[in-house]
């Protein structure tokens, strides 16, 4: 748990703080703990259940369900047959494929947010973390223009530590090539699992929206989580303006004022377009911008996720 | 056409280049900003390129606008036409104020001058000081001025005896209109009397204030006549009247010398003819005058009578058609024997000389013919027969024998009759010289009727120095008789030439004289046109003065400067500059919001 100080009245959990204030409170583990605490504090148990070793409630028994969960204690006091439920001990898989281009490492405002590439760190040492204690085995792909490193699904706690270690040595590539990466996700992925997929989707979209249909025929749940920099959806600037894009080189000249409302439009476009183009094909879509608390974030990625388990 | 009351500011108009300006300097060297989502601003440009480029345009092109507009009404802007409410250009404006005699009629309490004149101050109270100004009145005389000149005058205008031929007094307004180079119109103030609106030369625009009212019923007295003068005794006076009686006739006055000595009724469109007994020898001035109307003007006239005893004849008796007419005018008293004129050859005192039947006799007459002064004389006889031209002492007849008579002077004076163009019957002096002998072996003349009239204004007319009374209306030109050197009028004695010109001026007897003796009279009475008060129809005015716009007399004020009147147009550039600015707020705005 991470203790916050401050004259200012704030919010006591750390998963509500600013993410670029959190981020300087200590280390990738330190806050990234501190998160999850806090955001557990405010999380009600998973409402999956199965047939684990915590007793979760009874139900009325059916035709079909195995006698060996009936409880006979209460068909002797009650003379009614129920069966026993338990907490599931999950035996999910889930490899989350981090893009770690150039494009990601920018942000709009950097003396006050993080970019996208440490927002994501953050959020994925979070969620695996989340994961991990719910002993659902969590892997790590991280790519650019080719894939970087890969950390198979491990369902023990030390695993962490081993994601940590990768998301702390994640460095900014060049470009993005997420098709090799999802494709690779397969090879990880033996059963059915989940794909969390972090990335600004600055990428060849229908490239990428065939791999992840690809994973999705392979009968993985999907999750993308699209992060964006505030200043990615709202353009401001100068007066004139020569955008250059950081990967590709190419340039843009043009007055802000007289484009944003065009421009985000497009973004609006942009979005709608992915989330009308993954619900078609069962996948789960999640934008979040990096000036969001990473509770709700976390929140936003853990529904997801929990709602295709 | 637009013009500006201030000018100078348009050098303004040079900060309409500052949002061009701008936008070409703000398009250079523009910073350049890493931004991953470059694709996306590809992907809208492609999309929005066509919109957002317009919408910039515009706005440069509305702030253009704004700031333009803003400098122009700095400026002032005005425009030709309208109602001059913001003004006008510099106009040649005539003012043609109708102070004849018919302006002198009441209409509703008070003279239609006064309800004019009040308009023509008006009018020039408008003019600016870069207007060319006229007023031209009944005198017809152009005054030009500054408008506080002409206010002046006007003020000070009172109603004249003139009467004001609208027409030409148009025509003359047009000609002075035409040699200015500033735009030009005519306002003409009037009762606009039927019998004065007549065709005019010239397009420049005519405004006429009118006014509304009916004319009032009117009676005037048109003529009157004294016949011929001498009166030998007795005479009759001719008297007519004209205008509306309402159906009655009207009492007429006939005052000789001031005393009232006749009172007869007369009606309208009628002659009267007055038998008035002889007052004593000498020159009368006769007043014949109706009742007081709404025009008093035209309610009096005047005229001259000359009272004579009849001449004392000599004649030769063996002279058969003389001595017949001459015992004619005896017997009836026109005139009397005696030895005051001679008839047949010259004598010391008034003659009435003819060709000497012996013609070796002619030099001797003309020698004393020239002795005498006598500025004519008889020359050779002419060749051929020929026949009297009217005049209106003489029938047309026959003369088929007759001496041509030569001046002797410099100049052809005298002349009272002619025949076929050459001098017949000339007078000099008291000495009357005849080209024939009245005999029918020289001239058919003593065998017609108008013998007698002949030789009874031959002598008691002519020979005696006796001009006809002349008639005349004011600011008319009037020929005076030869011999007459000045004329006493009413407003006190004038030299003229011999046979020249008279300007008749006001209304009055003027005497004619001729060395201190009363040769004759012109009687100078209103022109009887000015007491038809009827107004033209619009129509009438229309088909004469194509384009005259009609008003009343307030009304042509206003309708006056129209030419150059300047619409002020500062209101309606800043109503524009107000709904630029709304725009610009509106896109400026939508611009923010999207922005922000």
């Amino acid at each position: 748990m991470v203790a916050v100080h401050s004259p200012i009245r704030r919010p006591s959990r750390p998963d509500l703080l600013d993410p670029m204030e959190l981020s300087r409170l200590g280390g990738l583990e330190v806050v990234t703990d501190g998160i999850v605490e806090g955001f557990l504090a405010g999380l009600h148990r998973s409402p999956r259940r199965g047939f684990s070793v915590e007793f979760a409630e009874h139900r009325m028994y059916q035709p079909g369900d195995e006698l060996r969960y009936v409880d006979w204690k209460l068909l002797g006091r009650t003379d009614r047959m129920y069966v026993k439920q338990f907490e599931e001990e999950t035996n999910l898989r889930a490899m989350v494929v981090l893009d770690t281009s150039r494009s990601m490492a920018w942000s709009g405002d950097p003396g006050t947010r993080l970019s996208k590439l440490d927002y994501a760190r953050r959020l994925v040492a979070a969620m695996a973390l989340v994961l991990l204690r719910q002993r659902d085995a969590t892997g790590l792909i991280t790519f650019d223009d080719t894939i970087r490193s890969v950390t198979p699904p491990r369902a023990r706690m030390s695993h962490w530590q081993d994601l940590l270690r990768v998301l702390g040595r994640v460095e900014a590539g060049q470009g993005t090539a997420a098709e090799p990466a999802l494709r690779h996700v397969v090879g990880q992925l033996r059963r059915r699992g989940m794909v969390i997929f972090v990335s600004d989707l600055l990428l060849d979209r229908d490239l990428a929206i065939t791999a992840l249909r690809f994973l999705r025929h392979r009968g993985h749940q999907v999750l993308v989580l699209h992060l964006m920099d505030p200043a990615e959806v709202d353009l401001r600037g100068p007066a004139e303006v020569r955008y250059t894009d950081p990967e590709s080189g190419s340039a843009v000249t043009l007055r802000p004022e007289d484009w944003s409302a065009a421009y985000h439009q497009t973004v609006e476009d942009t979005v709608a377009w992915w989330r009308t183009g993954c619900r078609r094909h069962g996948i789960a879509y999640e934008r979040i911008t990096t000036d969001q608390p990473f509770g709700p974030a976390l929140r936003q990625a853990l529904v997801r996720s929990t709602r295709l388990a | 056409m637009i013009a500006f009351a201030a000018p100078w500011v348009l050098g303004g108009l040079v900060l309409a280049t500052v949002p061009i300006v701008l936008h070409l300097v703000a398009r250079r060297e523009p910073p350049v900003v890493e931004f991953p989502a470059v694709r996306y601003l590809e992907e809208t440009s492609r999309r929005h390129q066509r919109r957002v480029h317009l919408q910039h345009w515009v706005l440069l092109l509305v702030r253009t606008l704004l700031i333009i507009l803003l400098v122009l009404a700095a400026a002032g802007p005005t425009r030709q036409g309208g109602m001059g409410l913001g003004g006008h250009s510099p106009t040649a404006l005539v003012i043609v104020l109708d102070n004849s005699l018919s302006s002198g009629a009441v209409r509703g309490g008070e003279a239609t001058l006064v309800r004019l004149r009040a308009a023509a101050v008006a009018t020039l109270a408008r003019a600016t000081p870069a207007d060319r100004l006229w007023l031209v009145v009944a005198d017809g005389v152009p005054r030009s001025g500054s408008a506080e000149a002409l206010g002046a005058v006007v003020d000070s205008l009172q109603v004249s005896e003139w009467r004001l031929d609208l027409g030409a007094a148009l025509t003359a307004s047009q000609a002075l209109l035409a040699a200015t180079s500033l735009p030009g119109e005519v306002v003409m103030l009037t009762d606009l009397q039927a019998t004065a609106v007549t065709p005019a030369a010239g397009d420049f625009p005519i405004v006429i204030g009118v006014p509304e009212s009916e004319a009032p019923p009117n009676l005037g007295v048109a003529s009157v006549d004294a016949g011929a003068q001498p009166w030998l005794g007795a005479g009759r006076l001719s008297v007519a009247v004209h205008g509306d009686t309402g159906g009655d006739p009207r009492p007429l006055r006939v005052a000789v010398a001031g005393r009232e000595v006749r009172q007869v009724l007369v009606d309208a469109g009628a002659r009267t003819a007055i038998p008035m007994a002889a007052p004593v020898v000498g020159w009368h001035q006769l007043e014949v005058r109706l009742d007081p109307d709404e025009l008093r003007g035209d309610d009096g006239a005047v005229t001259a009578i000359r009272q004579a005893a009849p001449a004392s004849v000599a004649w030769d008796p063996t002279d058969r058609y003389v001595n017949a007419a001459m015992e004619v005018l005896v017997a009836n008293g026109r005139i009397a024997r005696g030895r005051e004129l001679i008839i047949g050859r010259l004598g010391p005192g008034p003659s009435i000389v003819l060709p000497p039947a012996d013609p070796a006799a002619l030099g001797a007459l003309n020698r004393t013919l020239a002795a005498r002064g006598v500025g004519w004389a008889f020359a050779e006889p002419a060749p051929a027969a020929g026949r009297t031209d009217s005049s209106t002492i003489l029938p047309a007849v026959v003369v088929s024998r007759r001496h041509r008579l030569s001046p002797l002077g410099s100049g052809v004076t005298g002349v009272i009759a002619t025949v076929d163009g050459e001098p017949w019957l000339v007078r000099s002096g008291n000495v009357l010289l005849i080209g024939s002998r009245l005999d029918p072996d020289w001239t058919d003349l003593p065998l017609t009727a108008g013998y007698m009239p002949f030789m009874d204004a031959l002598v008691n007319r002519h020979v005696r120095g006796e001009a006809s009374t002349l008639q005349a209306a004011p600011g008319d030109l009037v020929t005076v008789p030869d011999g007459v050197t000045r004329v006493l009028g009413p407003l006190g004695e004038q030299r003229v030439e011999s046979g020249g010109r008279y300007l008749a001026t006001v209304t009055g007897l003027h005497w004619l004289l001729d060395r201190g003796d009363t040769v004759g009279v012109l009687a100078v009475n209103p022109d009887s046109r000015e007491s038809w008060l009827a107004a033209a129809t619009p129509e009438a005015v229309r088909a004469l003065w194509p384009g005259a716009r009609l008003a009343s007399p307030e009304g042509a004020v206003a309708l006056a400067f129209s030419q150059g009147a300047r619409a002020d147009l500062r209101g309606p550039v800043l109503w524009l500059v107000l709904v630029l600015a709304g725009l610009e707020l509106l896109l400026g705005a939508s611009r923010r919001r999207r922005t922000a």
